[in-house]
């Protein structure tokens, strides 16, 4: 059951990712078409685009989040000895998931204050649309944090092993 | 109280707390301190959506991870094989210049050792060059090509420093061609001996490179004539870049079957988002310590010690070669240059020849245990000790020091090409 939710979650966040890639490619190209072939553009173009980036970095740090794959420093982890080490990333899981939990909640308050507030984004559609992203995204990241941390006590946490694609 | 929440944060970070983390925590103290709205922290955070710049990260990191899969980097040895291959210690120069070309597209995230390294490692072997030196090159080459366009610290420079990103691109040719010729030289020079070469120059061989290429001959067109002769804005070229190889990889060549292009997508955003979510509460963080005025108390600091640029730019490498030992590039971008660019301009550091020693510097970062990326990715690559890594990176490393201690001290390589248009 808890394996089929996280596969739907999994599917729903990448799927997300993959269109607003796919989006923010074609309406920047169209963009680019638009200006140097007819002089015009889509008005609202511009700031769909840039609301596309932000929408990519929080669904990029979702899914670097689900594969405990966030840029850290770690050299004191690295040295210390299995059982420490296996404390210390706990630490540092809890340390994590309580500052998303922290970043969830006032991102919240802050959509709740732009839809009292009725503020607008890309020719007048409701802003708290745009800006839900901030708060879901905390959210999902600190489940995924964990998740991670869950399967750290069970010993199967995802090894980010250097080279596989992983990044600095 | 302050100092013992610092130091927690900093027990936290070297055990491996993610870095976005640390800095949001810090951002939400330092508010909380001030006894500002905590929501400010995701409003700072909303304001990624007003930078345009930014929309050229995405999409040349999209389209550097698709090129890295399809036949693209093989095809990028074979031309350079035959432009390059007649000199002496010609393979090595072939790699040299095939990993700058590759990094300046793919950003300098160790994808450049994985998708090249696994071709030219080989190569070497099997022309004869000593292992040791194979493996120093492939692992110093793997971030070279850095301070090229359209590599993405140096747009990341241009976001956080505010400075024109087209600047930048001019600025970094000659800092990043001296780099590059300097560790050519060296390896010509180590295998001065090696009278063979490589492979005979046949325009024969020329041509069938070139034809095999002919789909991505355009890019460097598009991408840095585009740029540099300001047809394109960068987010313009940024978005032509990334559309032309999707449809040319995924359409025309077919190298990359549709159905694993959502795997690339994700994992090339992956390092997107951990990037980006590292600016945008680092935005939160630097706004909070530029009000609570950190960077005069810095330059003041400084100044009790520092009277002169070239004391001042000494001291400036050492601290950078340091950071670049426990910080990756892109979080020492977000999180140092905003503090120290005002104090390098007080001592009369053009920031953009800032933006060069930061970057070539944090380039060597790439190499220094004990975070130097290219060393694990080479490592684990390569199935090789980390300690044998480093000591075959060595002599490299030497070179590109001094390389970066020439780009330090002689501002004009930065900034003469400027100076024309």
């Amino acid at each position: 059951m808890i394996r089929r939710l996280s596969r739907l979650v999994q599917w729903i966040e990448d799927g997300a990712l993959v269109l607003v890639l796919v989006g923010l490619i074609g309406l920047a190209s169209l963009q680019i078409l638009l200006r140097n072939g007819f002089d015009t553009g889509v008005a609202w173009g511009d700031e769909a685009i840039r609301l596309m980036v932000l929408w990519l970095a929080v669904l990029g740090a979702v899914a670097a989040s689900r594969g405990d794959r966030h840029i850290r420093i770690d050299i004191l982890g690295r040295l210390l000895p299995p059982r420490l080490k296996l404390v210390a990333a706990l630490i540092v899981d809890v340390f994590t998931i309580a500052v998303l939990c922290v970043l969830t909640w006032h991102a919240s308050r802050f959509v709740r204050d732009a839809i009292e507030f009725e503020d607008r984004l890309l020719d007048g559609l409701p802003a708290w649309w745009f800006q839900l992203i901030l708060p879901v995204g905390f959210g999902l990241m600190a489940l995924h944090q964990l998740a991670v941390a869950l399967l750290r006590v069970v010993g199967k946490a995802p090894t980010s092993e250097p080279g596989s694609t992983e990044t600095p | 109280m302050i100092v013992l929440t610092s130091l927690a944060l900093l027990l936290l970070a070297l055990l491996g707390a993610p870095l976005f983390a640390i800095i949001a925590g810090s951002a939400l103290l330092a508010y909380s301190r001030e006894e500002v709205d905590l929501s400010a922290v995701a409003i700072e955070f909303f304001s990624l959506a007003e930078m345009p710049v930014l929309v050229a990260i995405p999409l040349f990191t999209f389209a550097g991870y698709l090129l890295s899969e399809s036949g693209a980097p093989a095809r990028l040895v074979r031309v350079t094989r035959a432009l390059f291959g007649w000199m002496p210690g010609g393979l090595a120069v072939v790699s040299l210049a095939a990993c700058a070309f590759f990094t300046a597209f793919t950003g300098a995230s160790g994808v450049t050792i994985i998708a090249l390294g696994a071709i030219l490692y080989p190569a070497l072997a099997t022309a004869g060059y000593p292992d040791r030196f194979n493996l120093g090159l492939v692992t110093s080459a793997g971030s070279l090509g850095l301070l090229f366009a359209p590599s993405l610290p140096l747009i990341l420079y241009g976001v956080v420093a505010r400075i024109p990103i087209d600047d930048l691109f001019v600025a970094g040719l000659l800092p990043g061609l001296l780099m590059l010729v300097m560790l050519a030289g060296y390896a010509i020079f180590v295998n001065r001996n090696r009278r063979q070469s490589f492979a005979d120059f046949s325009w024969r061989e020329v041509a069938g490179a070139l034809r095999e290429a002919i789909w991505e001959l355009p890019l460097p067109f598009v991408v840095l004539g585009g740029i540099y002769s300001g047809y394109f804005a960068v987010s313009e070229a940024a978005a032509v870049t990334a559309l032309y190889v999707l449809l040319v990889d995924v359409v025309v060549l077919r190298e990359v079957a549709l159905s694993r292009l959502p795997g690339i997508m994700r994992e090339s955003m992956l390092l997107v988002g951990g990037i980006m979510i590292i600016l945008g509460f680092s935005l939160a963080s630097t706004n909070i310590m530029i009000d609570a005025g950190v960077p005069q108390q810095l330059l003041e600091w400084i100044g009790t010690f520092v009277s002169d640029q070239t004391t001042f730019l000494l001291l400036t490498l050492v601290f950078l070669l340091l950071l670049g030992a426990i910080l990756d590039i892109f979080s020492a971008l977000v999180l140092v240059v905003p503090l120290l660019l005002p104090v390098a301009t007080s001592f009369g550091v053009d920031p953009i020849h800032l933006g060069m020693v930061f970057l070539a510097t944090m380039q060597l970062g790439y190499l220094t245990p004990p975070v130097g990326l290219n060393l694990f990715i080479a490592g684990y690559r390569f199935n090789k000790s980390i300690v044998d890594v480093y000591l075959s990176t060595l002599p490299f490393f030497a070179i590109l020091l001094i390389s970066v201690v020439i780009i330090a001290f002689w501002p004009n390589l930065s900034l003469w090409l400027l100076s024309l248009s």
